[in-house]
C-alpha cells in the first residue's frame, strides 16, 4: 500500500476534528507523512461535517472517491452518505446498533465492493461511563481492535493520554479502552 | 531546537510569517481565515517574539493598520477571507500605487464550493485588478513558503503582495519541521514624502507609472521562481496534451496522475499566476498541441494564455464554471478530455453506482441549525411572535441560521441587515405603505459595519425595528473576541466599548437591553418597540439581545438549568420543530410524540414558554 487514506464523519459537535487530530498525531509519531482535510464554518453548526486523512506521500489533502481504505463514522447516516469514497475492499466503522447496520438496500452494493462493516454502539458505551461526549474514542478503540496496521492500540491510547484536555483524559482513555474490549469480544 | 508538528494550513502561514520576521499581523475573522492569527499570537507566545498581533474592527482597518506599519519600515501581514477583501478593496487599489517600504503581504483566503461565504469569487481576479502579485499555494508547505516570498517581493519590489490560500491549503493539515524562530527588531520610522504617501492625482499618475515598471520586474523575477513553477516535460519531446494548474488543483492533478502512474502528460504548475510567467507558459504550450487548465475559483490563466486555438478550461466547457475542483471532479474533467483527443483514458471511477445508492437510501439531509441553548433561537422565536408579518432581514454570522425558524428573509453582506431594511423601508414608504421590518445583526458584524449603516438610517428617518444579537463574542468563525469584551487578540486588556454607548451615538433615542432567553419579556418588548417605530415622534428602535453564547461561555450561559420534559398534552402539531427548531426536540415515532435528546438538551428551558398546548413542562 502506498499511502493509506482515512475518511471520518459525523454531524457537528460530534468530535470528528478531535478523532482525526489523535489519528494523525499517531501516525506523526511513528513517522509517517501526513495529510488532512478539516471542515470548518458554517457547517460545524449541527451540519454533516467530513475530515479526511492520508498518511504517506501525497500532495493533495482530498481523499477522492473510491479511494479511501477506511471510513469512521459517528453517525449511521453520515457513515452511509461517504460511502463513495470507500475503495473496493474498504472498510466501514459506524456508531451504530450492529443488528440493523448496515441496511438491507446498502448490502448487495457492499458486498460486491468487498466492503466490510463493522459497528458498535460507541455512543452508549461512552454515556455509560457518564461522557456521551467520548464516543468518537469508543469508536476509535472499537476500530483498533481489528485494524494495528498503520496504528497499533497502544500507539492511539498513548496519543489520546497525550492529546486530551486534562479533563476529559481519563474519560477518553477509558471510553477507547471499553470500545477496545468490545471489538475484542470482551465486552 | 527543531520540532514536527501538524500544522493547520493557516498555521503554516502563520509560521511562515513569523519566520520571514513579520512584526505587524491584523485580521478580521471569517472562514476561512479565521485561525491564521490566533496561530501567529501562539507562535509569538511560546517563542517570546514581539510581533504585535491585532482583531481590527474590519478587513478595511486591518489593511490599512498593515499598510501603515509597512510604510514605517517594518513587515506586515493582513488576513481576511476572500469577501473581507471587498471590504478592504479600496485600501487596496491604492496601496497598490503608493507602494511599501517594510514588505506587506496581504493573505486573502478563497472558498471554491463555497463552504462558508456568499460567493466564489477568485482573488487573483482581485489582485489583477489591483496591479498586485499574486502567490496561489498548493498545500500548506508551499504556503508557508510563499508566505516568506510574498513579504521578500513586496520589500524588493515595493508593492503589497497578495497571498492566495484556498479552503483547502488554509484547513488541510500538513507535517511541518520548525524552529527555533527569531525576533525581528527593526524599528518605526516614517520618512514624509507627501508627493507618494498623501499623492494627488497628478503624482498618482507617475505612481501607476512606477507600479507597471515593478509589475514588469516582477514578471521577469516569477519566470525565474522555478521552486513555484516549473513543469516535468522531457527536452525536446512533443505532447499531444498537456496541463497548466494552480493552487490546489495542481495538487490533485499530481496525486491523480501519480496513482494512475501516468507519465505520459506534461504539467505546468504555476504558482505565481499574476504577473503572469508568460514566457514559462508560451514555451509549454509550444510544445503541445491542447492544453488543459485546471485552477480554482475562476478562469485567470486561462485568460493570461494567447494562443487561444490550444486551450481548453473553464470558457471551453472542459472545466465546471462553478463549485470545488475535488478530486473526482479532476479526474472526470481530466478523463474526458483524454477521450475527446483518443488519448489513453483513467479507468472508469466505480462511484456513480455508489452515488445512486447514496440517493436511493434517501437520508435525511443535514442542514446546519443554531445549537442547543443558543440564545439566538429564543430571541428569533421572540421576534417572529411579536412581528409575524414584518420582513426579517439578517446579516452574516451564526444567526443567518435563523433561516431554519423563518425569521430571517435577506442576507447581503456584512451590515446589510440594517441597510436592507433602510431600503426597504424607503421603498415601501415611497408608496405610503407602512411595512413592519425587523432586522437583526450580530454584535461582531456591528462593529464590522454596522454602525454606518445604522448612521445613514437614522439620519434619512427610516423606520424599523434593530435587534442587536449579542452573545459576547464572533461565534461563526471560532470565537474571536469583539470590541464590547474589551480583550484583545493576545488576550491582553484592552478598552471596552458598551453597544449602547456605540447606538446611542449613531443618534437613536430608543435603545432597550433585554435578556433573550425570557422570551415573554423579549417577546412584549419587540411590541413595545413597534409602537415606537410607529410613533409619528419616534425612530428607529434598537434592542440589545444579550446572552452569552452557549458554547464560548459553556458555564456562565446558563445559569439556572432546567429540566423539561414533554406530557401527553402533545398534539404532535409540530411547531415547537418547525418554529423553535431544536436540535433537542425531535420526534419520537416509536412514542408517537415530540420529545427530548437528553445528550443534545442544555436544560436552558426556554422551550417552557414554545408549546402553544403547554405540552412542554419542568420534569
Amino acid at each position: 500500500m502506498k499511502h493509506v487514506n482515512f475518511v471520518l464523519s459525523g454531524l457537528g459537535g460530534q468530535g470528528i476534528l478531535f478523532l482525526t487530530k489523535v489519528l494523525a498525531q499517531a501516525a506523526l509519531e511513528k513517522g509517517h507523512n501526513v495529510m488532512g482535510a478539516e471542515t470548518h464554518g458554517m457547517a460545524q453548526r449541527g451540519g454533516s461535517v467530513v475530515s479526511h486523512l492520508r498518511l504517506g506521500d501525497v500532495e493533495s489533502s482530498l481523499v477522492r472517491t473510491g479511494a479511501a481504505h477506511f471510513l469512521l463514522a459517528l453517525e449511521e447516516n453520515e457513515a452511509y452518505r461517504n460511502i463513495p469514497f470507500l475503495a473496493k475492499g474498504g472498510r466501514i466503522y459506524a456508531n451504530a446498533s450492529p443488528a440493523s447496520f448496515p441496511r438491507e438496500e446498502a448490502r448487495s452494493y457492499l458486498e460486491r465492493g468487498r466492503i466490510l462493516c463493522r459497528s458498535v454502539e460507541a455512543g452508549e458505551i461512552a454515556t455509560e461511563l457518564g461522557g456521551p461526549m467520548s464516543s468518537n474514542l469508543a469508536l476509535l478503540g472499537f476500530f483498533s481492535a481489528f485494524e494495528d496496521d498503520p496504528l497499533t492500540h497502544d500507539d492511539l491510547r498513548g496519543t489520546i493520554d497525550r492529546v486530551s484536555p486534562e479533563r476529559f483524559r481519563d474519560l477518553n482513555v477509558a471510553a477507547f479502552d471499553a470500545g477496545l474490549k468490545k471489538g475484542m469480544g470482551k465486552g | 531546537m527543531t520540532r514536527e508538528e501538524f500544522f493547520l494550513g493557516n498555521g503554516a502561514i502563520a509560521l511562515g510569517l513569523v519566520e520571514a520576521g513579520c512584526q505587524v499581523v491584523t485580521s478580521y475573522p471569517g472562514t476561512p481565515s479565521s485561525e491564521i492569527l490566533p496561530e501567529v499570537t501562539r507562535l509569538v507566545k511560546s517563542e517570546g517574539l514581539n510581533t504585535y498581533v491585532e482583531w481590527s474592527t474590519n478587513e478595511k482597518v486591518a489593511l490599512d493598520t498593515a499598510f501603515a506599519a509597512s510604510v514605517s519600515g517594518k513587515r506586515a501581514a493582513c488576513c481576511m477571507k476572500q469577501v473581507g477583501l471587498n471590504v478592504a478593496a479600496d485600501s487596496l487599489m491604492s496601496a497598490a500605487y503608493l507602494g511599501t517600504i517594510g514588505g506587506l503581504v496581504i493573505i486573502s483566503c478563497d472558498d471554491p464550493g463555497p463552504h462558508s461565504s456568499q460567493t466564489e469569487q477568485d482573488t487573483r481576479l482581485m489582485a489583477r485588478l489591483a496591479k498586485v502579485p499574486v502567490l496561489d499555494p498548493s498545500n500548506p508547505k508551499e504556503a508557508r513558503e510563499m508566505a516568506k516570498l510574498a513579504l521578500d517581493i513586496s520589500e524588493e519590489f515595493r508593492v503589497p503582495v497578495i497571498l492566495r490560500p484556498a479552503i483547502r491549503v488554509c484547513h488541510a493539515r500538513q507535517s511541518l519541521s520548525w524552529g527555533p524562530l527569531k525576533t525581528n527588531d527593526q524599528k518605526a520610522v516614517f520618512e514624509k514624502d507627501p508627493a507618494r504617501w498623501a499623492a494627488t492625482p497628478r503624482f498618482r499618475y507617475i505612481l501607476h507609472g512606477e507600479l507597471n515598471q515593478k509589475l514588469g520586474k516582477i514578471g521577469q523575477k516569477f519566470e525565474g521562481l522555478s521552486n513555484f513553477n516549473f513543469h516535468d516535460m522531457a527536452s525536446a519531446k512533443k505532447y499531444p496534451l498537456g496541463i497548466i494548474a494552480g493552487g490546489v488543483p495542481y495538487a490533485v492533478v499530481r496525486d491523480i496522475f501519480s496513482e494512475e502512474d501516468r507519465k505520459d502528460i506534461p504539467v505546468l504548475k504555476l504558482g505565481t499566476p499574476y504577473p503572469f510567467p508568460e514566457r514559462m507558459a508560451q514555451e509549454f504550450m509550444s510544445r503541445c498541441g491542447k492544453v488543459l487548465v485546471i485552477e480554482e475559483t475562476d478562469a485567470v490563466i486561462e485568460y493570461f494564455l494567447r494562443d487561444r486555438e490550444k486551450v481548453l478550461g473553464r470558457l471551453s466547457g472542459h472545466v465546471p464554471a462553478e463549485g470545488e475542483l475535488v478530486p473526482e471532479v479532476v479526474y472526470g474533467l481530466i478523463n474526458n478530455v483524454l477521450k475527446e483527443l483518443d488519448l489513453e483514458p483513467f479507468p472508469e471511477s466505480g462511484d456513480r453506482e455508489a452515488v445512486e445508492l447514496v440517493k436511493r437510501l434517501e437520508l435525511p439531509i443535514r442542514r446546519p441549525t443554531l445549537c442547543p441553548g443558543c440564545p439566538h433561537r429564543a430571541a428569533f422565536f421572540a421576534i417572529r411572535k411579536a412581528s409575524p408579518k414584518a420582513i426579517f432581514t439578517s446579516d452574516i454570522g451564526c444567526y443567518t441560521l435563523g433561516l431554519n425558524l423563518g425569521a430571517v428573509d435577506t442576507c447581503l453582506d456584512m451590515g446589510a441587515g440594517i441597510t436592507i431594511a433602510s431600503g426597504f423601508y424607503q421603498a415601501f414608504c415611497q408608496d405610503g405603505v407602512r411595512k413592519p421590518i425587523v432586522a437583526t445583526i450580530g454584535d461582531s458584524t456591528f462593529f464590522h459595519s454596522g454602525t454606518v449603516g445604522l448612521l445613514s438610517a437614522v439620519y434619512n428617518d427610516a423606520r424599523f425595528i434593530l435587534v442587536i444579537l449579542d452573545n459576547h463574542i464572533t461565534a461563526m468563525t471560532g470565537m474571536q473576541p469583539t470590541p464590547a469584551l474589551g480583550i484583545r487578540a493576545d488576550g491582553s486588556k484592552g478598552k471596552a466599548i458598551p453597544l449602547e454607548r456605540l447606538v446611542a451615538g449613531c443618534g437613536v433615542d430608543f435603545i432597550e437591553v433585554v435578556d433573550p432567553y425570557d422570551v415573554k419579556e423579549m417577546t412584549a418588548l419587540v411590541k413595545k418597540a413597534a409602537g415606537y417605530v410607529e410613533d409619528p415622534d419616534g425612530g428607529i428602535a434598537v434592542i440589545i439581545a444579550s446572552h452569552p453564547c452557549i458554547i464560548a461561555y459553556r458555564d456562565e450561559a446558563i445559569l439556572e438549568r432546567r429540566k423539561v420534559t414533554i406530557t401527553e398534552d402533545c398534539v404532535e402539531c409540530d411547531f415547537c420543530i418547525d418554529r423553535f427548531e431544536c436540535p433537542a426536540l425531535y420526534k419520537d415515532e416509536e412514542l408517537g410524540r415530540t420529545t427530548i435528546n437528553r445528550v443534545l438538551c442544555t436544560e436552558c428551558g426556554v422551550c417552557l414558554d414554545v408549546c402553544p398546548k403547554g405540552a412542554i413542562v419542568e420534569a
